[in-house]
């Protein structure tokens, strides 16, 4: 039986390994053929300079979080879950909302095997409402929403939907995972980055988020409860290749 | 090919090219190939993750309404900057890695590099292919981090895993605990009317779990985002509009 179990858990990391990287590969590749079409159809009076230039002015801006973001994402994504989230996008607005509901709904802990796939599985039901609504609410209906749409409706969306989906969602995380003293220092870290840390180090800006999850992590760590103190736990200094010490901000894509 | 002079400011006319209606398609059948394959690989090995069909079935369901919320403030932002980028871009961007906020702001960056913005005069074709090829590479840049690093972070955490289960059993809740705080927090400093979403988005859902906890509705918890995102939009809207917001 175990080993039944064994090995279905190898083909589903099998699939979507495989299949998780050829897509991604696959999108990358579609989507940077758009502009280069138009770079090579289009009369333009632009030079390489130009579209250099660009890329390194966007480069400044968000180069950090090329790396960082995969590095924060990973523990909470698995590596099924990074091959979707980072070819989709919206992760923090969108993907991982979904994933804690499907979560809740069935009553899977994170961290857990049937956690990691209830999560999958909600990254493709999100998908699927993700690809329906562009094709036919922006492909086919945008032009006609667009003149139908009172702009003082765009411009709170625009500027209050972040606020709007996150206040919900962290008090739905709050009340699955149910672990009281982890809640508690995740708000209190989250507390003194956003308001005390931040506002002294402005430049700490774009890692802010990361330092509120490495300090929990390390903070969670050392105030486990006796139960979890078992031998040969190592202490957070050492804590591997690098998933902890990852930094950035959650949530931009 | 098409000729089109780079100074025309008629985006469109550029934007709405035939290919580039198959590219943007192409984009989102391969999202769709991909949850295809992976919900596949989620229903041969549910047993693997002790989880019955029914539950895969739930699961799929509550990500897909879950998603329904944001997928349409989504919309409505990706509506909004069609004039700016045309329909097949868009479909493009917006549909694969990226959010409306960050390829705005990558595009908006990527103009002002050519002395331009994304709204006035300046803006015409030669920007916004500059700015649509500065957004397009920083997105691959992503996709290229995660491909790179994703085996290299399946390695370290497997050891990890071997060497301090534990620590690696309080991993994820804690990051995702922390990461949503310090999300949300983030909001505060920006506006009352900001705060004042959180909390609206917050308090309803408190209230929806409450009732579907007491009353036994299932439904409640799946639905109970895009509610919380309504009530959240909708105070914030009578907010901004009685001057608490600085947006």
């Amino acid at each position: 039986m175990s080993t039944d179990i064994a090995a279905l858990d190898a083909a589903y990391t099998k699939t979507t390994d495989r299949w998780g990287r050829i897509t991604l590969l696959l999108g990358l590749l579609i989507a940077t053929s758009v502009p280069f079409y138009l770079l090579f159809t289009v009369d333009l009076n632009i030079t390489a300079g130009n579209v250099i230039g660009g890329f390194l002015a966007v480069a400044a801006v968000y180069g950090v979080f090329w790396v960082v973001e995969p590095l924060t994402y990973y523990p909470i994504l698995g590596p099924a879950g990074m091959y979707q989230a980072f070819m989709i996008g919206n992760i923090s607005n969108k993907l991982l909302p979904s994933a804690i509901v499907a979560q809740s709904t069935i009553g899977a802990k994170p961290g857990t095997k049937k956690a990691e796939f209830a999560a999958t599985a909600a990254i493709c039901g999100a998908a699927l409402i993700h690809v329906i609504s562009m094709l036919l609410l922006v492909g086919i209906l945008g032009s006609w929403l667009v003149s139908i749409t009172p702009p003082g409706i765009t411009e709170i969306a625009q500027n209050y939907i972040l606020p709007s989906i996150l206040g919900g969602v962290t008090v739905q995380l709050i009340a699955t995972l149910k672990q009281v003293r982890a809640t508690v220092i995740a708000l209190s870290a989250a507390a003194l980055v956003v308001f005390v840390l931040l506002p002294l180090v402005p430049v700490l800006g774009a890692v802010g988020i990361a330092l509120a999850v490495i300090i929990t992590i390390i903070a969670t760590w050392l105030m486990r409860p006796a139960s979890m103190r078992g031998p040969g736990g190592r202490g957070p200094g050492s804590t591997g290749d690098g998933e902890q010490s990852s930094g950035g901000q959650v949530g931009i894509n | 090919m098409l000729l089109t002079q780079g100074s025309s400011t008629d985006i469109g006319a550029v934007a709405n090219a035939p290919l580039l209606w198959v590219l943007a398609l192409a984009v989102m059948g391969v999202v769709a190939l991909q949850s295809i394959i992976y919900m596949g690989a989620v229903r041969k090995n549910a047993a693997a993750a002790d989880m019955s069909q029914a539950e895969v079935r739930k699961a799929f369901r509550a990500g897909g309404v879950a998603a329904i919320g944001p997928s349409l403030a989504v919309v409505l932002v990706a509506v909004a900057l069609l004039p700016l980028f045309g329909t097949p871009p868009i479909l493009v961007r917006i549909g694969l890695i990226g959010s409306a906020a960050t390829e705005v702001a990558s595009a908006e960056v990527a103009a002002r590099s050519m002395g331009s913005g994304l709204s006035g005069g300046e803006y015409d074709v030669d920007v916004f292919v500059v700015a649509l090829t500065a957004m397009s590479l920083s997105g691959a840049m992503w996709m290229l981090a995660t491909l790179i690093m994703t085996p290299l972070l399946k390695r370290g955490s497997a050891k990890l895993t071997e060497v301090n289960p534990a620590l690696m059993s309080i991993v994820p809740s804690a990051a995702l605990l922390a990461a949503f705080a310090a999300l949300t927090l983030t909001e505060f400093p920006k506006s009352g009317t900001h705060i004042i979403a959180v909390a609206a988005s917050a308090v309803t859902m408190g209230i929806c779990l409450a009732i579907a906890k007491a009353a036994d509705i299932n439904w409640l918890r799946e639905w109970a985002l895009g509610f919380a995102i309504l009530v959240g939009l909708f105070c914030a809207y009578f907010a901004h509009n009685s001057g608490l917001g600085a947006a």
